[in-house]
């Protein structure tokens, strides 16, 4: 899975665009596949995610069948929340492949972006 | 074998071990087992007690009965205790002809622990008189010699229908995310928020996730646009050390009455009064605490803060207007503009919340200045929220909330905080 020739900043409202395909992958082993644009949070706090796209891609559906050819994914980015690197909390955007094998197995890609250029917080002593 | 089925799951930093399908599997089972159980128990209130009760009033014949014999039924408990009913023995006449048959005294025929009770029911009736009675048109029996509902039978039957409600809703809710993924089910829980009714609109803003500001542009200045609304952290301060100085001083004084009592009566118990001085000192401590925090609230005067313009946006500039009454002599008064992380996490069973100061700035400073009474000292100022800075964020479980904090020391009274939330807002077009 790849991001379309970015740096890995955006802007918001800009548009997220990549692709993902999967190498030596044949129809009967792959059951579907989930591509998401999520924003989660990690830090002291409980993890809470939001989820800004998503698509699952299922063979049976007849959505996809051939998962060697790259997929085209496009989303614009929403305002907020910026990604952001705090203290006891941070924000982090990325994009996700979920990839669901026969037998029940999964296979969990991500390719993390930045959305917007907040600087990181700095500890302060309250007076 | 236990490598392929983990029937628990530990969790490893980020990696979970174990199976998800198991998991569920006996998410499953217990809901619905809990689902069954409600069933169950509400069938057999509805066959066993509900339906009889119900033909018993509406669909009994009225008949004649005279008693013969009564006696006091008895059953054994699970517990070995012993259980009664009245019981009687009746003649009645219907269409089909006459019949000699054992009675209850209603269709429920429910044994009871109360002795005394069943005798004074028993007593009410005499053997050899008439009294009015209904049988099952059906098969002419059984015959009741009281008719009504029983409102506990009602009542009760929620309880198998609260069984079936959480079992059977967990039940769906386990069923619908069986093997999904965790964006597919955040994503069912934004879409369930959306069709929530309390939380209509909060994911259709233009701004995801940042708090809206409607309780602070509802209420216009009368210098400056807008006037901020103060957090509400310093009443609910006082009103829960109100309640702990009450429970805990209620609670002392029963102790202390009892110490003294024996004191005043020469019979003093030494033990008691030594484990009520330190008790009767904390009490002391609390009520301290509660007049400290009573002056503050009270006795400084209301601090009024206008603002030029909200929502505020990073880099840009803000007028602020300040408002402090009361007959105060004071040190400083300050204003501060901060922003803080707030964090909520499970620890055991305990729901904690930890929160980190990542910015602040004096916007004000006053030092040594009066303040008389019917004459509020009044000031203005500006504000900036530096370019760049993170705007405000709320989530189920984390916050970035920004404020304005107005700072007192007065002398002669304990120092002050009074805060004021505001929204910032991300800056319209961040460069990059």
């Amino acid at each position: 899975m790849w991001l379309a020739e970015h740096s890995r900043v955006y802007r918001p409202g800009e548009v997220l665009e990549g692709y993902f395909r999967l190498e030596e992958a044949s129809p009967e082993q792959v059951r579907a596949v989930e591509l998401s644009a999520v924003w989660h949070t990690e830090g002291k706090g409980e993890e809470d995610l939001s989820v800004h796209y998503f698509e699952r891609l299922e063979p049976a559906s007849g959505s996809a069948n051939d998962f060697t050819q790259p997929h085209l994914f496009k989303s614009i980015l929403p305002p907020s929340p910026l990604s952001y690197s705090g203290l006891i909390l941070k924000i982090r955007w990325c994009v996700r492949a979920r990839v669901f094998l026969a037998r029940g197995k999964e296979l969990t890609h991500e390719v993390p972006f930045q959305l917007g250029t907040v600087p990181s917080a700095q500890s302060v002593t309250a007076t | 074998m236990s490598r392929l089925i983990r029937l628990y799951e530990k969790k490893r930093g980020d990696r979970r071990t174990g199976l998800k399908s198991v998991g569920n599997l006996g998410e499953a089972l217990f809901f619905g087992l809990f689902f069954s159980i409600g069933c169950a128990g509400l069938v057999y209130m509805l066959v066993a007690l509900a339906w009889p009760e119900w033909r018993a009033n509406r669909q009994f014949a009225p008949a004649r009965c005279t008693i013969v014999d009564k006696y006091v039924g008895r059953a054994t408990a699970q517990n070995a205790a012993s259980l009664y009913r009245p019981e009687f023995r009746v003649v009645y006449r219907t269409p089909e002809g006459e019949y000699t048959a054992d009675a209850l005294y209603d269709v429920m025929g429910l044994y009871s622990s109360d002795r005394d009770a069943v005798d004074k029911l028993l007593a009410g009736f005499e053997v050899g008189q008439e009294y009015p009675c209904w049988y099952d048109p059906i098969d002419q029996r059984p015959a009741v010699l009281a008719r009504g509902y029983s409102p506990w039978l009602y009542v009760s039957l929620l309880i198998p229908l609260s069984f079936m409600l959480i079992g059977g809703g967990r039940l769906i809710y386990t069923l619908l995310h069986w093997n999904t993924s965790q964006e597919r089910r955040a994503l069912l829980n934004q879409r369930t928020a959306q069709i929530d009714l309390f939380d209509a609109g909060s994911n259709h803003r233009a701004l995801p996730t940042v708090p809206t500001d409607a309780n602070v542009t509802n209420s216009p200045g009368t210098t400056l646009a807008y006037r901020l609304p103060i957090a509400t952290r310093s009443g609910w301060v006082l009103f829960a050390t109100t309640a702990a100085c009450l429970l805990w001083n209620g609670v002392v004084a029963i102790f202390v009455i009892r110490a003294v009592g024996g004191l005043l009566r020469g019979e003093p118990q030494w033990m008691l009064v030594m484990f009520v001085v330190p008790l009767v000192a904390a009490g002391i401590g609390l009520v301290a605490y509660l007049v400290r925090q009573v002056i503050i609230t009270t006795g400084m005067g209301p601090t009024r803060l206008e603002i030029s313009a909200h929502p505020l946006v990073p880099g840009q500039p803000y007028e602020l207007f300040l408002s402090q009454a009361g007959r105060l002599a004071m040190r400083r008064l300050e204003i501060w503009l901060a922003c803080d992380e707030k964090a909520t996490y499970h620890q055991g069973t305990d729901m904690r919340t930890e929160t980190r100061r990542v910015f602040q700035d004096r916007c004000f400073v006053r030092t040594d200045l009066e303040i008389n009474r019917g004459l509020p000292f009044e000031s203005r100022c500006h504000l900036r929220v530096p370019p760049g800075a993170m705007h405000s964020f709320q989530a189920d479980h984390n916050e970035v909330i920004w404020k304005l904090v107005v700072k007192g020391s007065v002398i002669g009274w304990p120092d002050y905080e009074r805060e004021f939330q505001i929204v910032v807002n991300p800056a319209p077009t961040a460069a990059i």
